[in-house]
């Protein structure tokens, strides 16, 4: 079964690309497969660069040292991604010293300030605290210090604010935002909030079944929607402008078993716009505007569709 | 420690003293409703010297009297004086005998936690593969032996087989005294108990290694090494610690059939000769003393949770 087919996409040092879909259409294992931490049996083909280096050629010293300190990941539910039977300063002070960038005595060092800058109050009392004894909010901003402790050049935040309160969510955000910006980081940022995205990234990735269906810069994607799958998202999305001018759309259907996919283009039983050949041969990803890729046969044949323009 | 804990502590050890007089009271009084005694023989005794013996153990009193006068020496540590081997005092006998079997019993819980973490750790991480197949299996069989079939197995291997196999240069006897003498007795004792640890270390393992913090662990970028001892099987543990009190209850009866076997001094062939010679008062402090124990370790395994995981306070 391909959980995740024909992903290709590049992210620049400094910029913020945010990973949209339903649930189940394989933003996390996209991510996961970046530091080689698909669970068992799956299988990643292809390449992943990260510079001149291929992550997949890597051995397992090298991923090693790639993990946590060229890419860092924070994961979305901070509840449970946190060791309960360890201090969180030692959690922290542990992803430093298992690299080379600090030594063990700067590791130790490293730790109340890291915590401070993710705005933790107290930090130094707070360090020889067990998660248990950490709120949400507190545990997913340790998590986000114990990435970037060391300093990474890429920080994947799989939907790092889920789990959350809706009062915390926009200051973990911030958080993120800043802490990537004084660390000239790049961001992968997975996420199915689309007004997360809006405010957020540079670029968005829209995934559908375990495939990108459209690609480009934020402005490009919100203003000029191309796939119906975008579309139909950002329809679904309640707006502080149009507030009861227009009813929130849902998109129809569910989601495809990853494991039963239709023939053709994976979305044809929810699309609206569908036309013969969607039923029997996937469209590849193409330019349909400078910078921006969707994968659809009726943009592609350049049917007018007044809807989408809209 | 915290002070939470001590409280705990000492409560638990206020219980055991209790059990400790419930137990031997009930035994006391059970024994003594047995027909006969220690004292009673084929051979014929001066009716004189039979009743001076009766009357040196109070056993012309009547039994609640009795039990009255036991308590009391109780109270003092004094736990009597032997029926069949007139002046022994029971309670330096069984703690001399208890430290032999305390020594054997620790032998046998490393042994079985030592076995038993490492086979279960292994096949958690070599799931379905054949390391699992092969320590699943050994598990199986080791818990379906029972430890005194594996005593005679051990004897037959390491007593008369090494003395075989090297023409006679290695000779170990059974027995007690030499430190040599410990590791077969105690792998009898703690074989089958070994296997049960590495049954549940292995499902508590697989569970833990598809946890979320596991999974950060690995993108931490820590060793396997940490990844596998520190994050894992430490989380693994907590509940494989449940299992250690049956399993060291376990252990002390089960030591009653090994000392036997290895003819080793400890309580547990002072309780078995006890009863076939009738010798009350012993039988009683050395139900008294397997009470304690028992109490003891349990208590000890309580008291491991808290260190273990620091959510469980007391």
């Amino acid at each position: 079964m391909r959980a995740v087919d024909g992903i290709s996409f590049d992210v620049d040092r400094g910029e913020i690309v945010g990973v949209v879909g339903e649930s189940g259409s394989g933003k996390t294992m996209t991510a996961l497969s970046l530091l080689r931490l698909v669970p068992e049996p799956g299988k990643i083909t292809g390449r992943i660069l990260y510079g001149e280096n291929d992550v997949l050629e890597m051995t397992d010293d090298e991923i090693r040292e790639f993990r946590g300190n060229e890419v860092a990941m924070i994961f979305q539910d901070p509840m449970t991604s946190m060791n309960p039977v360890l201090r969180v300063g030692f959690q922290i002070e542990e992803a430093m010293a298992a690299h080379r960038r600090f030594t063990g005595q700067q590791a130790r060092d490293r730790v109340v300030p890291m915590l401070q800058r993710v705005r933790i109050p107290a930090a130094k009392e707070r360090i020889k605290d067990f998660p248990h004894q950490f709120s949400g909010g507190m545990r997913q901003r340790a998590m986000i210090a114990m990435g970037v402790s060391n300093e990474p050049s890429l920080l994947i935040a799989d939907e790092p604010t889920t789990a959350l309160d809706v009062t915390v969510q926009a200051s973990i955000i911030e958080l993120l935002r800043d802490i990537s910006r004084e660390l000239r980081a790049a961001v992968i940022l997975i996420t199915h909030n689309m007004a997360l995205v809006a405010s957020l990234c540079n670029r968005v990735i829209v995934m559908y079944a375990g495939r990108i269906v459209e690609q480009g810069p934020t402005r490009a994607i919100f203003k000029n929607p191309q796939h119906p799958y975008t579309w139909s998202l950002l329809r679904s999305m309640p707006r502080m402008d149009e507030v009861g001018k227009e009813r929130l759309v849902s998109i129809r259907g569910v989601p495809p078993d990853l494991g039963k996919l239709p023939t053709g283009c994976k979305f044809h039983p929810r699309c609206r716009f569908k036309v013969d050949r969607c039923l029997t041969e996937e469209p590849p990803l193409a330019e349909v505007d400078p910078e921006q890729l969707a994968r659809c046969w009726v943009l592609m044949k350049n049917v007018p569709n007044p809807e989408m323009q809209s | 420690m915290s002070r939470g804990t001590l409280v705990y502590a000492a409560q638990r050890l206020v219980l055991i003293t209790v059990t400790a007089v419930v137990v031997s009271s009930i035994v006391f009084i059970g024994i003594h409703q047995l027909p006969g005694n220690a004292l009673a023989s084929e051979r014929r005794n001066n009716p004189a010297t039979e009743a001076a013996l009766l009357h040196h153990y109070n056993l012309d009193l009547p039994w609640p009297q009795q039990y009255v006068l036991w308590v009391q020496g109780l109270a003092h540590g004094d736990m009597g004086e032997s029926l069949v081997n007139m002046g022994v005092q029971i309670t330096p006998l069984l703690l001399r005998e208890a430290r032999v079997s305390v020594t054997l019993g620790l032998a046998a819980v490393l042994i079985t936690i030592g076995v038993g973490l490492t086979l279960g750790t292994i096949a958690a991480i070599r799931q379905n593969t054949w390391v699992d197949y092969v320590a699943s299996t050994s598990a199986v069989v080791g818990y379906s032996v029972p430890s005194f079939v594996w005593a005679f197995l051990l004897i037959l291997l390491t007593v008369s087989g090494f003395y075989a196999w090297t023409g006679g240069l290695v000779y170990e006897n059974i027995g007690w005294g030499k430190i040599e003498q410990i590791p077969v007795p105690a792998l009898a004792l703690g074989l089958p108990y070994a296997a049960i640890v590495a049954r549940l270390t292995r499902a508590s393992m697989l569970e833990v290694i598809r946890q979320d913090y596991v999974r950060t662990a690995w993108a931490k970028g820590l060793k396997a090494r940490v990844v596998i001892l520190r994050h894992s099987l430490r989380n693994a543990l907590i509940p494989v610690i449940s299992i250690l009190g049956p399993l060291v209850t376990g252990i002390i009866t089960g030591s009653v059939v090994i000392e036997y076997i290895f003819g080793i001094p400890g309580l547990g062939q002072e309780f078995v000769s006890s009863i076939l010679s009738r010798d009350y008062n012993i039988v009683i402090g050395v139900f008294t003393f397997y009470a304690v124990l028992i109490g003891l370790a349990n208590l000890a395994v309580d008291l491991i949770y808290p260190v273990l995981d620091p959510r469980i306070r007391y």
